[in-house]
């Protein structure tokens, strides 16, 4: 240790007091030489003959101090001042060249640096919870298809928490979107019931007024509620009476309590907290899986072993409760690779493919040094003859090189500020913690990282490269000739190599395309143009049962709108399921038999008009009416693919239908109607069944109401949103266009297709610029000899085909290979791709057309030159 | 830092930490002391001493103190430090095995 801190002063004192160290050195020969020459005089020699001989006896002095000098780091010191000031002057000579390399460096670094923004921010970094890392979530695993669902069932919980030694705290919390009156007018809000060991799991205490005391949290009480502080900001100005004010909800009046520290807003956006099974009822069914799960680790405890305690726990109620828990178990996860688990693979392609890009840009810039280099033989060889060692010019060059790299990446590092903020703009919606996106410390070293690395990268190649100089031949041919055929080999190799990394970016665009096209062609079984969705909820004040008249007025009156055609409601327009469960034909089941092995179903809730809005055609039967209300007999409509699957294709008009929702009575069958992919259009439409929102009306406090008009539904919006407060001015409501809906979709799908597209573009265009950039410098070296073959008679044709080539034969090098590592790097796509084989011929076959034709296009233009290069010109030149 | 050197190198190394164990010394006390200790057989040039000094210097086995030498002149001396002894007595016991095992094939052939 103390051997270390001796080393770092000397050289420090090196680089610091250079002149001290400088002087004592002298002074340290002064006294030897000194010292030799009395002994000479001793000797009895005169003083001519003893200095002289003392001189001999200590060498080369001039030398011998070099070293020393080398020894104590004095001359490396100096050479790095020497070679940035040489650098700095080689560049300034060279304006276009130094600007044209910085910029295609800094376009790669940029590029890296802001996707690595975004991988930061929503992977990497700690959440900013109190021991985040002992936060996990626990959610449903099905043991027959390994699979898991975040949703778990209210008794199993009660189970996990009061069986578990692991945990020093557990909670379920149900998130929801509901209206609130907190000010003069209803809105919708994002709020969550949780259990009360819910804040425990996170380390948060309320900054004002107090949690949920024991008696608040107790069934059936529910008055207390607890706000989140940019709610307590924008609705009681931060004022400490807010507390003890009360919101409505759910019919409720709920009292204000406390107030959570700023940016605590678990889950999601959520502004208003309260007590579980309070307002709501907690479900008591072991198969009804409707709330998540989220605990805190005792400390020193791994998760693999609170995960295979939590199997055991899982074990034994299967055991126990087969009918519902029969193959089924619980999954641990850490509560931010849950956050992530979803975007992860897509952030780490993105990741990889810039990183591709980026090596393409470096061997852009290797390439552009090497051209350069090329004018600089004889500089070179002429330093070798000066007497400067291999290792000395290979620093020097390299010097160069890393103050490209440096002055790149502080350019790259503007690029990324606006290229983390183009990502963020772009990105789907649902990223989580996408917000804390920007260029920042990690960031930053991330850039100085990826500097240094395209530096080794396209520094090292040109350097050691042009000291395979033979000094003689150097110097004698001067500098256009001794760039050999080994350099051009070697261009062509690393722009082969650029074309490679292109097509494998290509190929991976062109693949994603055509699962995002196959995405859109996909039938959904419903017409999304010309349709308006406002999404409502009734629950502020109005019990459920108050709900419905309000309902159907709307409904109606909205359909009779000018400009609508129809109009209908449903508890979940497509693409948002939000209950599922076993269905029973021809039986009316008991409780104990809801078994979660059973062929499952979508359970939808509905109004007349709906299909007709939703262009979903009624294939047999009839769609549901006026008559279907709360007094009538239950009944059900189904969709195509539930007859195909319970009916065997006969016809289910009369049967009954059973399903586990608020009753198990059977529903009479009165119609049929056209499947729908109601999970998006990447997964097939699933069994459904229709029921009538006025026969359940306790889950139908929010329906979104779906209006077909009969031009531009944007323009309707307005019109909509004031009919509505005019029927109910109570009801807040959200309006979109369905098709604005859908393409949030698939929004994620558009987002790395979009970025992956971009990247292959960039890729491309810089592994066409080196073609270019090789084979017009082929054609510089090889005018001489274009000229003697044009003066012998060749014609132009056959010196534009010679020199075409070329090129081609770089291509077809890039294109084998490339294609090879698309076939291998593929696979990496995964569930990404739709519709299409990730060694689809169509895909790879176009690739390899299109890039054949850009570089034929890229050797092109040298080529012509080449076949106009005028012999009389060509050969006086040599 | 168990860099390999070379022979000659290494050897110069040796002898250098050996002397300065004794006492501290300057530069040309130890070339002198060299030629005596090795009755003249091994004549270290100057060229090769100095930087050997020096980096020994940097690697923190020697340190380096300016004094007034015999001669009334300041002179820079050169000690032995604690890590230093550590070197030398490997490099001793290194030389040790080698100049055994050499001597072990010399005879032998």
């Amino acid at each position: 240790m103390r051997r270390w801190i001796t080393q770092l002063r000397l050289i420090l004192r090196s680089l610091f007091r250079r002149k001290q160290v400088d002087l004592e050195l002298d002074e340290e020969f002064q006294y030897h030489l000194g010292r030799e020459i009395d002994e000479g005089l001793n000797r009895g020699l005169t003083p001519e003959a003893a200095r002289y001989a003392a001189r001999r006896a200590m060498g080369a002095l001039a030398k011998n101090r070099e070293e020393c000098r080398d020894m104590s780091h004095l001359t490396l010191v100096e050479d790095l001042f020497r070679d940035f000031q040489y650098a700095t002057r080689s560049l300034r000579r060279n304006p276009g060249f130094a600007a044209l390399a910085v910029l295609i460096a800094a376009l790669g670094i940029g590029a890296n640096t802001a996707v690595f923004g975004v991988v930061d921010a929503v992977i990497l970094k700690p959440l900013s919870y109190r021991d985040a890392d002992r936060i996990v979530t626990l959610s449903t695993l099905w043991k027959k298809t390994g699979a898991d669902q975040p949703s778990v069932s209210v008794p199993d919980y009660h189970d996990w928490h009061d069986r578990n030694t692991s945990f020093e705290a557990m909670a379920y919390f149900q998130a929801g979107d509901t209206a609130v009156i907190a000010g003069p007018t209803a809105e919708f809000a994002a709020d969550a019931t949780v259990t009360n060991e819910f804040f425990k799991v996170f380390g948060v205490q309320p900054v004002a007024g107090r949690g949920f005391s024991e008696e608040e949290s107790k069934s059936g009480s529910g008055a207390a509620a607890m706000i989140s502080y940019s709610f307590w900001q924008s609705h009681y100005g931060e004022e400490m009476s807010a507390l003890g004010k009360t919101l409505q909800l759910g019919g409720r009046a709920l009292r204000i309590v406390g107030v959570l520290p700023p940016g605590f807003h678990f889950p999601a956006k959520t502004d208003i907290w309260f007590p579980a099974n309070t307002i709501f009822r907690e479900s008591t069914i072991r198969a009804a899986h409707n709330v998540q799960v989220i605990g805190k680790l005792k400390p020193g405890v791994a998760l693999e072993r609170a995960q295979s305690e939590m199997t055991a726990i899982g074990d034994r109620l299967e055991r126990q409760f087969p009918q519902s828990n029969g193959s089924k178990n619980v999954r641990l996860r850490r509560l931010r690779d849950d956050m992530v688990k979803d975007v992860r693979l897509m952030l780490y392609l993105l990741l990889g493919a810039v990183g591709l890009v980026l090596l393409v840009a470096c061997g852009n810039v290797a390439n552009l040094l090497l051209a350069k280099a090329s004018t600089r033989g004889r500089e070179i060889a002429l330093r070798a003859a000066m007497g400067a060692g291999r290792a000395r010019i290979v620093r020097q060059l390299f010097t160069e090189s890393m103050l490209l790299a440096l002055v790149a990446g502080a350019t790259g590092v503007v690029f990324a500020l606006a290229g983390s903020r183009a990502l963020v703009l772009l990105a789907p919606a649902n990223v989580p913690r996408l917000e804390n996106t920007g260029v920042d410390g990690p960031a930053l070293g991330f850039a100085f990282a990826a500097s240094v690395l395209a530096c080794l990268v396209f520094g090292l190649v040109p350097a050691i490269r042009t000291t395979r100089v033979e000094v003689n031949t150097a110097i004698k041919h001067g500098a256009a000739q001794n760039a050999g055929a080994s350099k051009s080999r070697l261009r062509g190799a690393l722009v082969a190599a650029e074309i490679a990394l292109s097509v494998v970016l290509l190929v991976g665009a062109g693949l994603l395309m055509r699962s995002f096209a196959a995405l859109h062609d996909v039938a959904l079984g419903f017409k999304p143009q010309h349709v308006l969705l406002m999404e409502t909820s009734v629950t502020a004040h109005m019990t459920a049962q108050q709900a419905m008249p309000v309902y159907k007025r709307l409904i109606e009156e909205i359909g009779s709108m000018p400009g609508v055609i129809a109009a209908g409601a449903t508890r979940t327009p497509p693409g948002a399921v939000r209950s599922n469960g076993p269905y029973w034909v021809d039986e009316a089941p008991m409780p104990q038999q809801i078994n979660v092995n059973r062929p499952q179903a979508i359970f939808s809730f509905a109004g007349p008009g709906i299909f007709a809005a939703l262009g979903v055609p009624v294939q047999s039967g009839r769609e549901f009416d006026a008559s279907d209300n709360f007094e009538a007999p239950p009944r059900a409509i189904v969709n195509q693919a539930l007859v195909k699957r319970a009916f065997a294709g006969q016809d289910p008009i009369g049967h009954t239908i059973a399903v586990a929702t608020d009753s198990l009575k059977p529903m009479t069958i009165v119609g049929v109607v056209g499947d729908v992919r109601q999970l998006g259009p990447a997964s097939e439409p699933a069994p459904e069944v229709y029921m009538p929102y006025e026969q359940h009306p306790t889950l139908s406090t929010f329906l979104t109401i779906a209006a077909r008009t009969t031009s531009d539904p944007g323009q309707m919006t307005g019109a909509l949103r004031r009919k509505a407060r005019e029927i109910a001015p109570d009801v807040p409501v959200k309006i979109t266009t369905f098709e604005d809906r859908l393409s949030q979709n698939v929004a994620a799908p558009r987002f790395r297709t979009l970025l992956l597209a971009i990247f292959a573009t960039i890729a491309v265009a810089l592994a066409m610029a080196g073609v270019y950039g090789v084979v017009s410098f082929m054609v510089n070296q090889r005018t001489p000899e274009i000229g003697l073959r044009i003066a012998l008679g060749a014609g132009s044709r056959g010196v534009l085909k010679m020199v075409l080539l070329q090129g081609v034969r770089l291509v077809i090098a890039g294109l084998a290979v490339g294609l090879a590592g698309a076939f291998a790097a593929s696979r990496l796509l995964g569930t990404m791709l739709f519709g299409v084989k990730p060694t689809d011929p169509l895909t790879y076959g176009a690739v390899a057309g299109l890039m054949a034709l850009v570089a034929l296009a890229a050797s092109y233009i040298p080529a012509r030159r080449a076949a106009r290069v005028d012999p009389l010109v060509a050969l006086r030149h040599e | 830092m168990s860099k390999p050197t070379d022979l000659v190198q290494g050897t110069l190394n040796l002898l250098i930490l050996k002397i300065v164990a004794l006492e501290p010394m300057h530069g040309w006390a130890i070339a002198q002391r060299i030629k005596q200790m090795s009755s003249e057989v091994l004549q270290v040039g100057q060229s090769a001493l100095y930087p050997a000094l020096h980096k020994l210097e940097q690697q923190g086995w020697i340190e380096a103190e300016w004094k007034a030498s015999e001669t009334n002149r300041r002179a820079k001396y050169y000690s032995l430090t604690r890590s230093g002894r550590k070197a030398l007595n490997q490099e001793a016991a290194s030389w040790e095995r080698l100049s055994t095992a050499i001597s072990a094939i010399v005879r032998s052939a």
